[in-house]
C-alpha cells in the first residue's frame, strides 16, 4: 500500500485541480449568459433587415447581380468558426468531423486557433485565419467579411459557407452548415431566418404594390453584404454560446470527477493511516511481550 | 392616420412610436416622409432625423444604414442612432477629434478603402450629432 504521505500530496493535487476546474466553469456560466444576450439583442436588426430584403425579393424576381446569381462552384469558400481555447468537450472534434467530409477542393477561412490549427493539420486550403474576442462587436466581424466578400468578387470562392455549432440549449450544441452567399433564393432564406426566431413572417402582409427603389444598385450590394455580416456576427455570437455552454458542461463534470476522485483518495489515505497505526501497536506489543 | 417610426441598431430597437412626420438624410438629399407616402427603399447616410411629434421636434443622430417605407410604417435600420438631446456637447466634440484624428492617421498609413469609408462615416456620424445639437438651441 502507498505510503501516506504520498497520498496526501495527491489528494492537495486533485483539490487544487478541483478549485481550478470549478472557477472555470463559474466563468463558462456568465460568459454564456452574456452570449446569449447579445445574440438575442441582435435580433430585431436581423428580423429587420431580412425584411427589406424580402421585399426586394418579391419585387424582382430576377436580380443578376453577381451576389445573388449563381454561378459555377470550382472552389466552396467555407468558414469555419471553432474556439480559440480547449477544454470545452467534444464541441471542436464534432464540429471537425463535419469538416472532414467536405471535399478538397474547397477553400476554408478560419475563426479561432482550434479550428486553424485543425485545418492546417489536415493540410487543408487555409486562405486566413482570424480570431474574435470574447463578447465581439460588429467590428471585430467587418474585416472577416471584407476578406470573404474581396475573395468572393476576384473568384477565388464562388461561395460563402459556415460551419460552426449551433447552440440547441445548454446541453445540445450541434455543428451545422448553411449557406449564405449567393443569395439565389431569397424567399426560402427570408422565411429560414423566420423559423429560426420563430416568428411570423411580415412579408406576407405586404399587398404587391409598386416599390421605388433609389439607387437599386448601390442598395441591392450593399444590404446583401450587411446582410453578410449581419448572420456572420449572428452565427459568431451563437458559436460563442454554445462553446461557453460546452465549457460549463465540461467543467461541471471534472469537477464532479475531482470530487469523487478525492473521496476514494481520502478512504485510502485513512486506510494506510490505520494500517501503519496497527503496525505500530503490534512492533510494540512484540517488543514488550519479547522482554 | 400617424405614421410608425421604428429605428433599430445592431444593439437595441432605439425609437419605436408613432410621429406626424420625419426628415430623413438620404443619398440624394433629405426626405420628408409623411402619411401615405409611397413605398421606397434607400440608403441612409450619416445625419440627423428631424421627427414631429405633437407639435414637437425631436432629432436623432444616425449613421449609415438603409430605410424602408412600406403602408404607414418607417423602418431604419442604422449602425448607430443616439438621441441628441440626450448627447453631451463636449462629448461630441471629443468624439469629433477622435475620429478625424483616427482618419488622418489612417489616411497616412494608406489602410483598404473599406475601412477608410468606415471611419469616414464614423466622423461624418460624429459631425452630424453636432450639427443636429447646435439646431436645436
Amino acid at each position: 500500500m502507498a505510503n501516506t504521505r504520498d497520498i496526501r500530496i495527491r489528494i492537495k493535487g486533485v483539490k487544487n485541480t478541483r478549485q481550478i476546474t470549478r472557477a472555470m466553469q463559474m466563468v463558462a456560466t456568465s460568459k454564456m449568459k452574456k452570449a446569449q444576450d447579445s445574440a438575442k439583442s441582435g435580433r430585431p436588426y436581423a428580423m429587420l433587415l431580412a425584411d427589406i430584403i424580402g421585399t426586394i425579393a418579391n419585387e424582382f424576381v430576377e436580380v443578376t447581380q453577381s451576389y445573388f446569381a449563381e454561378r459555377p462552384i470550382k472552389h466552396r469558400g467555407i468558414l469555419v468558426i471553432g474556439t480559440d481555447k480547449g477544454l470545452c468537450g467534444g464541441l471542436n472534434s464534432n464540429l471537425f468531423r463535419e469538416v472532414v467530409r467536405i471535399e478538397n477542393s474547397a477553400k476554408f477561412i478560419s475563426i479561432g486557433k482550434r479550428a486553424s490549427q485543425f485545418l492546417s493539420k489536415t493540410r487543408r486550403d487555409l486562405l486566413a485565419d482570424f480570431t474574435v474576442p470574447d463578447k465581439p462587436s460588429f467590428a471585430d466581424v467587418r474585416k472577416i467579411v471584407e476578406f470573404l466578400l474581396r475573395n468572393y468578387d476576384e473568384g477565388n470562392i464562388d461561395t460563402i459557407e459556415v460551419v460552426y455549432t449551433n447552440f440547441i440549449n445548454t446541453l445540445r450544441q450541434e455543428p451545422e452548415s448553411i449557406r449564405l452567399f449567393p443569395l439565389n433564393d431569397l424567399t426560402s432564406m427570408v422565411e429560414k431566418l423566420h423559423s429560426r426566431f420563430q416568428s411570423e413572417s411580415q412579408t406576407n402582409q405586404k399587398d404587391n404594390r409598386e416599390i421605388l427603389i433609389e439607387n437599386k444598385d448601390v442598395v441591392l450590394s450593399e444590404l446583401a453584404s450587411l446582410y453578410l455580416k449581419q448572420e456572420i456576427f449572428q452565427l459568431v455570437l451563437e458559436a460563442q454560446a454554445s462553446e461557453h455552454s460546452a465549457r460549463m458542461v465540461a467543467m461541471k463534470s471534472a469537477t464532479d470527477n475531482a470530487g469523487t476522485l478525492i473521496d476514494d483518495l481520502t478512504l485510502q489515505y485513512n486506510r494506510a493511516r490505520q494500517a501503519a497505526i496497527t503496525q505500530e501497536i503490534l512492533e510494540i506489543s512484540a517488543a514488550s511481550f519479547s522482554n | 392616420m400617424p405614421l410608425f417610426l421604428e429605428i433599430v441598431t445592431p444593439d437595441s430597437i432605439t425609437f419605436s412610436k408613432e410621429v406626424k412626420s420625419v426628415v430623413i438624410p438620404t443619398a440624394n438629399g433629405r426626405i420628408d416622409i409623411l402619411p401615405k407616402h409611397i413605398p421606397i427603399i434607400d440608403k441612409v447616410v450619416p445625419g440627423y432625423l428631424k421627427i414631429e411629434h405633437e407639435g414637437e421636434f425631436d432629432y436623432i443622430s444616425i449613421n449609415t444604414g438603409f430605410m424602408e417605407v412600406y403602408g404607414d410604417k418607417v423602418s431604419i435600420l442604422t449602425d448607430g442612432a443616439a438621441k441628441v438631446s440626450e448627447e453631451d456637447e463636449q462629448a461630441i466634440d471629443e468624439a469629433i477629434q477622435k475620429a478625424e484624428k483616427a482618419l488622418q492617421q489612417a489616411k497616412d498609413s494608406n489602410i483598404e478603402q473599406s475601412q477608410l469609408e468606415q471611419l469616414e462615416a464614423a466622423a461624418r456620424f460624429e459631425m452630424a450629432k453636432k450639427i443636429a445639437k447646435n439646431k436645436i438651441r
